[in-house]
């Protein structure tokens, strides 16, 4: 009885090993999605439609990625990115064209949530920069959405 | 006594505020970076919906949307390159008819809607996104109708990319872009000014389209070869750098849009 106790013992602690390496290994951009939606759904209620496309991928701890926006003069934009992995740390900030930081000085950084906001001065392209500062995964998976008003 | 509880209270709320701010605060971001060096790591450009420039130009003055809105039929297609680029095209409709708040006409959209995601094998994907759009016309609900276009042209285009048809995907996106710009520049010509020309400078969109055109040799169509040629003729207009869009080439651009749009639109 002592031995299939044991036996069951360290059965239940190897499925719960599987499921938390399950988790892990199925987490994904989709779930970053998710965070990234969450941080955007305070805005909703201020009038920001947020875009159902988005961004996403996974980062190296240091690594940065650009993604490129059209953005309209007259609109205002929020850009929300989120991660799965909450002991990570991730920012994101806008340029323009040239290179030049172009923000508004109210964009936050939470955790595994980021946000920058932006009421352009002229119509076209912005850079959008996305990284993962710390992270004690290898990968993390990011996610990426805006919204306008 | 009293000072020193209200001053131990002050201290607490002063600490949750700093604890929080050194939370959400973020460490200062470089003033400026060489885009050059980060030219590898670009990720695509999401097009934007035809809403996000109607909102901008809402802003510069009042905008007679009615005159706008269209919700004939059209004509059927059987090439799958026809009907997504319709497919485009009516979803822009669409926004045109929520911003001139004409419930009957977002219903027969999404209805068009549907159909046409029929003719492309992707209908079930948005059953319920149409289904939404009518139940919201039906209230005048139109934060909620924008919101089921925009989910129903990227449920759309999941579904295209997910059976690797991602270059139909590409071609709803471009439709809707191609109306979206014959609107703006009919607006635009009709009561001209710089801002409202402004909105057109989106050169590196355009490139975007060029680019994703070139890589569809087996879409042999006219149609695609038209706006392929006709990209080629707006570009100069709208890649002026720090210029101003002149009031003719505003015009240029809706004579070529609304070309390309009757093209798309019609069978001939």
């Amino acid at each position: 009885m002592r031995t299939f106790l044991s036996y069951l013992n360290r059965g239940s602690l190897a499925i719960a090993l599987l499921v938390v390496m399950a988790r892990a290994s199925f987490a994904s951009v989709d779930d970053a999605q998710s965070f990234a939606l969450q941080a955007a759904e305070p805005y909703v209620k201020e009038g920001f439609q947020v875009r159902e496309d988005y961004w996403g991928g996974d980062l190296g701890s240091g690594e940065k990625k650009a993604v490129r926006q059209q953005l309209f003069k007259g609109n205002e934009y929020w850009f929300w990115m989120g991660t799965e992995v909450e002991r990570a740390r991730i920012s994101v900030h806008i340029y323009d064209s040239d290179g030049k930081l172009a923000e508004q000085s109210d964009g936050w950084e939470k955790g595994h949530f980021a946000a920058a906001h932006i009421i352009p001065k002229s119509t076209g392209s912005y850079f959008i920069i996305v990284a993962v500062e710390e992270s004690p995964e290898e990968r993390t998976h990011w996610a990426l959405v805006y919204g306008f008003r | 006594m009293f000072s020193f509880t209200k001053f131990l209270k002050l201290g607490a709320i002063a600490l949750l505020a700093l604890s929080w701010c050194a939370q959400a605060a973020r460490p200062p971001a470089p003033q400026r970076i060489d885009i050059k060096q980060l030219s590898k790591k670009v990720e695509d450009v999401v097009v934007p919906l035809p809403n996000e420039v109607f909102g901008a130009l809402n802003k510069l003055g009042s905008v007679n949307w009615k005159e706008y809105v269209r919700s004939s039929k059209g004509s059927n297609f059987t090439e799958r390159p026809r009907i997504a680029l319709l497919l485009g095209t009516v979803i822009a409709d669409g926004f045109i008819a929520v911003q001139a708040e004409d419930a009957p006409a977002v219903k027969e959209i999404g209805q068009r809607v549907q159909t046409l995601a029929r003719g492309i094998g992707v209908e079930r994907s948005i059953t319920q996104h149409a289904k939404a759009i009518t139940e919201a016309a039906d209230k005048r609900n139109w934060e909620n109708v924008r919101q089921e276009l925009d989910r129903t042209q990227n449920s759309v285009q999941q579904a295209m990319n997910e059976v690797h048809d991602e270059k139909l995907s590409q071609l709803v996106s471009l439709g809707g872009w191609l109306r979206g710009t014959q609107v703006l520049t009919a607006v635009v010509t009709k009561h001209f000014s710089d801002q409202g020309a402004e909105l057109l400078h989106q050169p590196d969109l355009l490139v975007y389209f060029q680019t994703r055109l070139q890589a569809m040799p087996e879409f042999n169509l006219d149609i695609v070869r038209e706006i392929q040629t006709a990209l080629g003729q707006v570009k100069p207009l709208i890649d002026v750098g720090i210029a101003r869009i002149s009031p003719e080439a505003v015009k240029k651009i809706n004579e070529i849009t609304t070309r390309l749009d009757y093209g798309i639109v019609t069978r001939e």
